[in-house]
């Protein structure tokens, strides 16, 4: 189709490779904003979730945050970042970062209370103290958990970036903005590709991190599973 | 033990152990459930009493698209207004988006009209073959000639005027001297253009100033057109440069200085309506007519302001200025 | 050239004055949102339902579907817009093909799931019990997989209103439509009345179809979040 056969010279095109408005810039801007989001996302999500499970409470609050962060319309979290926060990049992570923090604390919540009572008593009656437990024994049985949230995370942040765009933000969306607004179809297209790939990406690498992370016994019982972390889409 | 599945096992996981805590406690659930039930109801009330506004009968439908910036939504309103007014029924498409996004929807005939700037849309419909100039009838004769063929007309032009205009702040302008835009040719390496992310491909825009002041800008921002995000970047000086439009009722208020078109780049961007020839009865017409006949620049410049500062709806201001114009007698 | 008194006026987060007289175009933007997302949720089980039977009973076709909606999923929803703008123009169709598309995938897999738990005990016991395939399927496998379809149902509501809010950048958009105007008129209140009650009405819609399936299958009170 002539759509793809455009589309491929674009990529093939060198000046599309250099310069503020090339691939690799726009990429590098993506990537840097939303492994940001999903920094700061998991540094204030992870403990009060991981915290939350191993001492059992606010289950109800835990999991139904989720819910609500599917709820948020990031098109208008994004705006009214905007008009509290003014220009840059300063909105757009701030609105990331309130939509990649609920799944991390409904998963890392759901994974911590997952661990077996019974390996925690075991633990216990070997002498483990609390912190040792904690970090020792529930955090790595919990990994496959943990890291689903973390990549749930991750790739619905790269799909939100898209977005920020509608308020000066760089990125891929802006080929898919500036795309649309002239009528440029190739570049628009060309555009949703990369996000796509990316999103991708980021989810092949996450679980191949996963892979590494988990502890070698867990790896050997349970069977492969085709897991794909994508039940979150906000934009 | 229940088997994971592809979706991360929330669900199962915590079907069992979180029973208790997943349950709302009935009175809650009751309560939010019936307030569902009212929104749906309320919805289904709405709808069903939107659907008989039928009065005596109307002389055909018709949808009136915008532009996205609110000088068009107040445009589309006042000639939607007074076609209603004339026996019309009439569908809003208000900020549907650039030109680039209205004018085929206006070629394959989603829309019926929408409120045109001359100069501008007859670079966009011959693809910026540069037969504009500062004529508003001359420009207007040409614009139908390239409408024609597409089944599009235009009536006649306003003699409201709305072009594009490039702005700096006072520092800036202090800071280089500048008057007009051809001082900008010597130091535009030095400064950051802002307008919507339409502007590299528009003859008005980006290729013009290269064209016909030879200006090379440092950098180009896509924001808005003309819009806040613009306005941010002045304040925030992620911009030197920025796209406003020559109506525009709050740059004096934001200390925005305008530099002087002394090379003629912007052309007669006089308001048009620009139709669908199935749309252009010798009524509709008429109606559009009187309304441009009426319009003035100043006009623009208040209505810009009531919208953009006051808040005031731009149906509302449309409403003002048909009263005020001895319309609904 | 205005006056100064233009300066003086600052902008509330919510105008309550304005709210109160501009109540229904709020309504009409609800009106248009709940449409759209009934629409998407509606097309998407009429397609998924059939593709997710096939794609169980024919195994071979489980790994394309689910590949070619993933796919479709990773798309960015307002590129996807975008891109069928020039084939289907700026309506409901073109909305409609996106949102589908992403309701399929959450569906597809959630039926998939639901029916592959279903033990091979209980299919044992149905062929013993002398079902045939097809009522098998019917009166056996897809009432055991209608919690995990619940749960699918409802991420995918949710989803979808929010996504419904990024159809305004082609003409539609429901509640977004009076976000787009906030954005673009630098107005508060539209933009925040807006999106809380598109978060409003996701939590609406997702606690109603909670209530919805306690009353239609209440033996699965426990399972699927």
């Amino acid at each position: 189709m002539s759509v793809l056969i455009k589309v491929a010279q674009w990529f093939a095109d060198p000046a599309h490779w250099s310069g503020p408005d090339g691939i690799p810039q726009r990429l590098f801007e993506h990537i840097q904003i939303s492994a940001e989001s999903v920094a700061i996302g998991a540094l204030i999500a992870l403990p009060i979730g991981i915290a939350l499970g191993h001492y059992g409470r606010f289950g109800t609050l835990a999991i139904n945050i989720s819910n609500v962060g599917r709820a948020l319309p990031s098109f208008g979290v994004l705006v009214i970042a905007f008009q509290v926060l003014g220009l840059g990049n300063l909105p757009i992570l701030v609105a990331l970062v309130a939509l990649a923090i609920p799944p991390m604390v409904t998963n890392s919540y759901v994974g911590l209370r997952e661990v077996d009572a019974d390996v925690k008593e075991a633990a216990r009656g070997m002498g483990y103290r609390e912190l040792a437990q904690l970090v020792r024994v529930e955090l790595p049985l919990a990994v496959p958990l943990l890291m689903a949230g973390i990549r749930t995370s991750a790739v619905q942040v790269v799909a939100t970036a898209t977005l920020a765009a509608l308020i000066a933000g760089g990125g891929l969306g802006r080929y898919v903005i500036d795309g649309f607004a002239q009528q440029d179809y190739t570049k628009l297209f060309a555009g949703a590709v990369l996000v796509a790939v990316l999103a991708t990406a980021t989810e092949l690498s996450l679980s191949g991190a996963e892979r590494i992370l988990i502890p070698r016994g867990i790896r050997l019982l349970k069977a492969p599973v085709a897991r794909r972390a994508t039940t979150f889409k906000t934009a | 033990m229940s088997s994971r599945g592809p979706f991360q096992g929330i669900g199962k996981a915590t079907g069992g152990k979180e029973k208790s805590s997943m349950n709302m406690k009935s009175g809650s659930g009751r309560f939010l459930a019936a307030l569902a039930a009212l929104v749906f109801v309320a919805t289904a009330c709405g709808s069903s009493s939107n659907g008989g506004t039928s009065s005596p009968a109307s002389k055909g439908t018709l949808t009136v698209a915008g532009f996205n910036f609110p000088e068009s939504s107040i445009l589309a309103e006042i000639y939607g207004q007074s076609l209603a007014h004339d026996g019309y029924t009439i569908n809003y498409k208000l900020l549907l988006g650039t030109r680039e996004v209205v004018a085929p929807a206006l070629e394959s005939g989603q829309i019926d009209l929408y409120p045109g700037y001359a100069a501008t849309d007859l670079e966009f419909y011959n693809k910026g073959a540069g037969e504009a100039n500062g004529d508003p009838v001359a420009t207007t004769a040409k614009l139908n000639s390239r409408l024609q063929p597409l089944g599009l007309t235009a009536l006649t032009a306003s003699g409201a005027v709305d072009q594009n205009a490039f702005a700096v702040t006072k520092a800036t302008q202090t800071k280089y001297s500048l008057t007009s835009l051809s001082d900008l040719a010597a130091i535009g390496g030095q400064l950051t253009l802002g307008a919507g992310p339409e502007c590299p491909t528009r003859p008005f825009c980006l290729p013009g100033l290269k064209k016909t002041y030879n200006i090379t800008f440092k950098a180009f921002k896509p924001l808005d057109t003309d819009g806040p995000l613009t306005r941010a970047a002045f304040k925030n000086g992620s911009i030197d440069v920025g796209l406003v439009f020559s109506s525009d009722g709050d740059l004096n208020s934001l200390g925005l200085v305008v530099l002087k078109d002394d090379k003629q780049l912007e052309n007669a961007d006089n308001v048009v309506p620009i139709l669908r020839q199935a749309a252009a009865s010798a009524e509709v017409s008429r109606v559009l007519n009187a309304i441009d006949a009426k319009l003035t620049t100043a006009d623009l410049v208040t209505m810009n302001s009531q919208v953009s500062i006051l808040h005031q709806d731009a149906d509302a201001v449309a409403t003002a200025w048909l009263q005020q114009h001895n319309y609904y007698n | 050239m205005p006056s100064g008194a233009f300066l003086d006026y600052v902008d509330p987060w919510v105008n309550w004055t304005w709210l109160s007289t501009h109540i229904p175009l709020f309504v009409a933007a609800l009106q248009q949102h709940l449409t759209l997302t009934a629409i998407a949720i509606l097309g998407g089980l009429a397609l998924s339902l059939p593709l997710g039977i096939a794609a169980h009973r024919w195994s071979a076709l489980r790994n394309p579907v689910l590949a070619f909606f993933g796919v479709v999923y990773t798309i960015p929803s307002l590129a996807l817009f975008a891109l069928l703008v020039p084939y289907t123009g700026l309506g409901v169709l073109t909305a409609e093909i996106g949102l589908i598309g992403y309701t399929v995938q959450i569906l597809v897999r959630n039926l998939l799931v639901g029916l592959e738990s279903v033990s091979p005990e209980v299919l044992d016991a149905a062929d013993g019990m002398g079902y045939r395939p097809l009522a098998r399927l019917l009166r056996v496998e897809l009432p055991l997989a209608l919690p995990a379809m619940f749960a699918g149902i409802r991420i995918a509501t949710v989803t979808t209103i929010g996504l419904v809010t990024i159809t305004a950048l082609i003409g539609l958009g429901g509640l977004g439509q009076l976000i787009n105007r906030g954005l673009i008129e630098n107005f508060h209140t539209p933009l925040v009345v807006a999106t809380v009650l598109s978060i409003a009405l996701a939590l609406v819609a997702d606690l109603t179809l909670v209530v919805v399936q306690r009353i239609a299958i209440p033996w699965s009170r426990g399972s699927a979040a």
